[in-house]
């Protein structure tokens, strides 16, 4: 066999880069004043949901006011005070007596809304405990395998205090992101072996058609040029190799439940 | 019609008389110039050239590198309908990026990022002028490059402007708005010149809005003709797709990148994106077209003649928009005019371009998990259990793809279609359950990739003829062909690389100072092949010793 397509065999064993960091992504940061958004909200439901829905996505005589085009072109109340306060007696709309102030706070809370649809960084996952609890537990002892590398009272002694449940499911199908990363660097070896003889093994820091690099038991940084297919020869060594199988078999039933049973594990 | 477009050829040199760019250049294949997005209409992004070739390609050298300074900088000639720009602070290097492939015509090279376009020397790489836009807003995540008419450009901008410049000064001649960033709309296409329409699209996922392509006059940017990606109204063909003209009018459809063109046919091809909402099909019931769709239009008209869906009811992102990439060859043993697109969700579709009917359709790697097999029309049949649910679903690919929008390659003496793929898996959570969900409705978090892979793909069976796969690199990326036996493509890792389209084997390489960000490029100039490039914030052109 080519040694190109062996390396390549055992790399594709290793689940490769990542592109996002989804799993730290944190909400953004509310782009209008909250206590404003929070007074234009209660103001809304009091004297516009009635028609326009309490959430502004239209109820059965108001049009949704997320896709309107006269709340998306406001700035800072102007746009939507002119409908408040002149109405729209040809749609059946009346008018409103307003402040300004209050006008500033409705805007506000239909301007955080659409920030909100819109920005789907800001999205927040609902309850995702749907499993069974005791299935993934037989799952976890039984054809998961899972108790080969892992122990309930041992590496994933409260897991489940440990992490969201939505961290502990992204977690449980690929515990971190690869890529040449700080994170992958520290898992991921390699060992290369030179033309006479001579073996270096330590993390993997570097591998592309051209250069691999590593850090030697000595702490140093180390690189090869990759002159052919078998010189040096390459060997990488994926500790989540189990994983990374496991992916590409899983139904979405097993995860759920494998997720319900280690919420257990307070 | 096609007799008036032809005499419209014949017309233009002497009507224009000494114009930069002779608009016949447009409908052959390029040699001495890089006139339009893909270097001709075709969308194969194959040169004839051959002076570079395997045999002296190891002796490839750098001629120059051009560094973008983005921004109002010194010396920039400045427009926009936004608020001056804040001093300071870090630089954005979205603004920087080269993903334009540059225009090269008369031995200039013409090219965009977000807000800014510049006219450099082909032979020097030294800057003629640079245009800088003051933008309203809007996401500045990638610009195309430009088109190009006569003496004119045009580029669009992330405020979704459509700008005008003398390409000889780069001084604006108008600017006229395309849409509305308010409704998060937002332009990133090169314009694409045909005969005298330029050619323009959108894009903007975020808030439920409709996608459409449109035909602007290259002399006063009047629009000619809009085409909306849905129906209009309740009866309209495809409005049977929807469940009601309010689903439709929000169902997206964006038009983002550069489309083909066949002057026989006389007709644009375009792939379009995704539905909206974006994750989930809840409240958009049926097939939701014209969204990720192979579309055919009168260039003329603007008129649909046919479409094929590659996605029907699509729910995890997957545009249709990618390059379809025209093919004129052998088919089951008779010459064919066919289109050939690598698809986001997954799938290599090959269809008959004069109908738009399906020849083939095969999957491109082995983890897509969302579909249920292939329909008699050669649709994939979506699998609803891979759609967002609250306690997520594991599907492959996630919602940028198995490819995306990089250029894809055909050469036509090897047959094979080439393009940048990676096999990755994302949970997919619903988040918004309203019966009317709105935006993307639904989380996506990214788990897991296999590597990234250049893919050789017998355009005539769909079967991957060789793999060349890397294990943090490769992925979607731009892709060039030549008549001198040579494939060049980056590897993600900071390499350009020149391979046998034959076989894969790597035959040279060059460290660059990023990662290649755009589709390369050759033309000839002065008796020398040039091989140019984008790779981050930098050009680099390439030449023999």
């Amino acid at each position: 066999m080519d040694m190109r397509i062996l390396l390549q065999r055992t790399l594709r064993a290793i689940a490769g880069f990542s592109i996002c960091v989804a799993l730290a992504a944190q909400p953004a940061p509310p782009k209008y004043d909250p206590v404003s958004v929070a007074r234009g909200q209660q103001a809304f439901v009091a004297s516009c949901g009635f028609c326009h829905g309490s959430r502004a996505k239209g109820g059965e005589k108001g049009p949704d006011l997320l896709r309107s085009v006269v709340v998306l072109d406001d700035e800072n109340g102007k746009g939507i005070g002119r409908v408040i306060l002149k109405g729209r007696p040809d749609k059946g709309m009346p008018k409103f007596a307003m402040t300004e102030d209050q006008i500033v706070d409705i805007a506000n809370f239909l301007h955080q809304s659409i920030y909100s649809a819109a920005d789907r960084d800001s999205y927040q996952t609902l309850n995702i405990v749907t499993g069974d609890a005791s299935a993934g537990k037989a799952y976890f002892n039984g054809a998961g395998n899972c108790g080969s590398c892992h122990s309930v009272t041992g590496d994933l002694k409260g897991i489940g205090a440990k992490y969201e449940p939505v961290t502990l499911q992204d977690r449980l199908l690929m515990p971190l992101d690869f890529g040449p990363s700080a994170s992958t660097k520290a898992v991921v070896t390699v060992t290369v072996t030179t033309p006479s003889g001579e073996a270096v093994s330590g993390p993997l820091l570097w591998i592309d058609d051209f250069t691999v690099a590593l850090r030697n038991s000595q702490g140093t940084y180390v690189s090869f040029a990759r002159k052919s297919d078998v010189i040096p020869q390459v060997e990488v060594h994926n500790p989540f190799k189990p994983h990374s199988d496991m992916i590409l078999h899983f139904s979405d039933a097993e995860i759920h439940n494998l997720t319900a049973y280690l919420v257990t594990l307070k | 019609m096609m007799t008036k477009q032809l005499l419209l050829f014949a017309l233009l040199p002497i009507a224009l008389g000494a114009q930069i760019l002779d608009p016949v250049v447009l409908t052959k294949p390029a040699t001495d110039a890089w006139p339009t997005y893909n270097g001709d209409y075709s969308g194969r992004r194959f040169s004839t050239l051959n002076q570079i070739d395997q045999s002296n390609v190891m002796h490839l050298t750098l001629g120059w590198v051009f560094r973008v300074r983005a921004g109002a900088v010194p010396g920039a000639i400045v427009g926009g309908e936004g608020p001056a720009p804040v001093e300071g602070g870090p630089p954005n290097p979205d603004l920087s990026t080269i993903k334009a492939t540059p225009l090269m015509v008369n031995g200039i090279l013409y090219f965009a990022t977000p807000d800014n376009a510049w006219a450099v020397d082909a032979r020097s790489g030294h800057e003629l002028w640079h245009y800088f836009w003051k933008t309203k807003g809007g996401i500045h995540i990638g610009n195309r490059g430009v088109g190009m008419y006569g003496n004119w450009l045009f580029f669009e901008t992330p405020d979704d402007y459509l700008v005008s410049l003398d390409a000889r000064t780069g001084k604006e001649r108008w600017h006229v708005e395309i849409a509305d960033v308010k409704q998060e709309y937002f332009s990133t296409p090169a314009p694409i010149v045909v005969g005298n329409h330029v050619l323009v699209g959108t894009g903007g996922d975020s808030l439920d809005v409709p996608g459409f392509l449109e035909s602007h006059d290259p002399e006063t940017g009047a629009i000619q003709w809009k085409w909306w990606s849905e129906p209009l109204k309740k009866g309209d063909p495809g409005s049977e797709t929807w469940p009601d003209e309010y689903s439709m009018r929000h169902g997206g459809g964006m038009t983002w990148i550069p489309g083909t063109y066949d002057p026989e046919l006389h007709l644009y091809y375009l792939g379009t994106g995704n539905p909206n909402p974006v994750l989930t099909g809840r409240g958009r019931e049926g097939a939701d077209l014209y969204t990720c769709s192979i579309v055919a239009l009168n260039v003329d008209t603007g008129k649909l003649a046919w479409y094929f869906q590659p996605s029907p009811h699509d729910t995890h992102d997957w545009d249709a928009a990618q390059t379809t990439v025209l093919i004129d060859g052998l088919f089951e043993g008779k010459p064919r005019k066919m289109l050939a697109q690598a698809n986001r969700n997954g799938y290599f579709f090959l269809l008959d371009r004069t109908n738009g009917k399906n020849l083939l359709t095969a999957p491109m790697v082995d983890t897509i998990n969302w579909s249920k097999g292939i329909d008699a029309n050669g649709q994939p049949i979506p699998n609803p259990d891979k759609e967002a649910t609250i306690s997520g679903v594991l599907v492959s690919p996630p919602s940028d793809g198995v490819t995306n929008w990089p250029p894809p390659s055909f050469d036509p003496d090897t047959g094979l279609f080439y393009v940048g793929v990676k096999e990755s898996f994302s949970e997919y959570y619903l988040t918004d359950t309203d019966p009317h969900p709105e935006g993307y409705a639904a989380a996506e978090k990214y788990i897991t990739s296999y590597g990234g892979s250049l893919l050789a793909i017998d355009y005539q069976t769909g079967k991957t003829r060789w793999k060349h796969s890397y294990i943090f690199g490769g992925g979607p990326i731009g892709i060039l062909t030549t008549a001198g036996k040579l494939l060049f493509a980056g590897d993600g890792l900071g390499h350009l690389l020149a391979f046998d389209p034959s076989n894969g084997s790597i035959l040279w390489h060059a460290g660059l100072s990023d990662d290649v960000s755009n589709g390369p490029e050759t033309y000839m100039l002065d008796g020398h092949q040039y091989l140019v490039v984008g790779a981050g914030d930098s050009l680099y052109a390439f030449l023999l010793e």
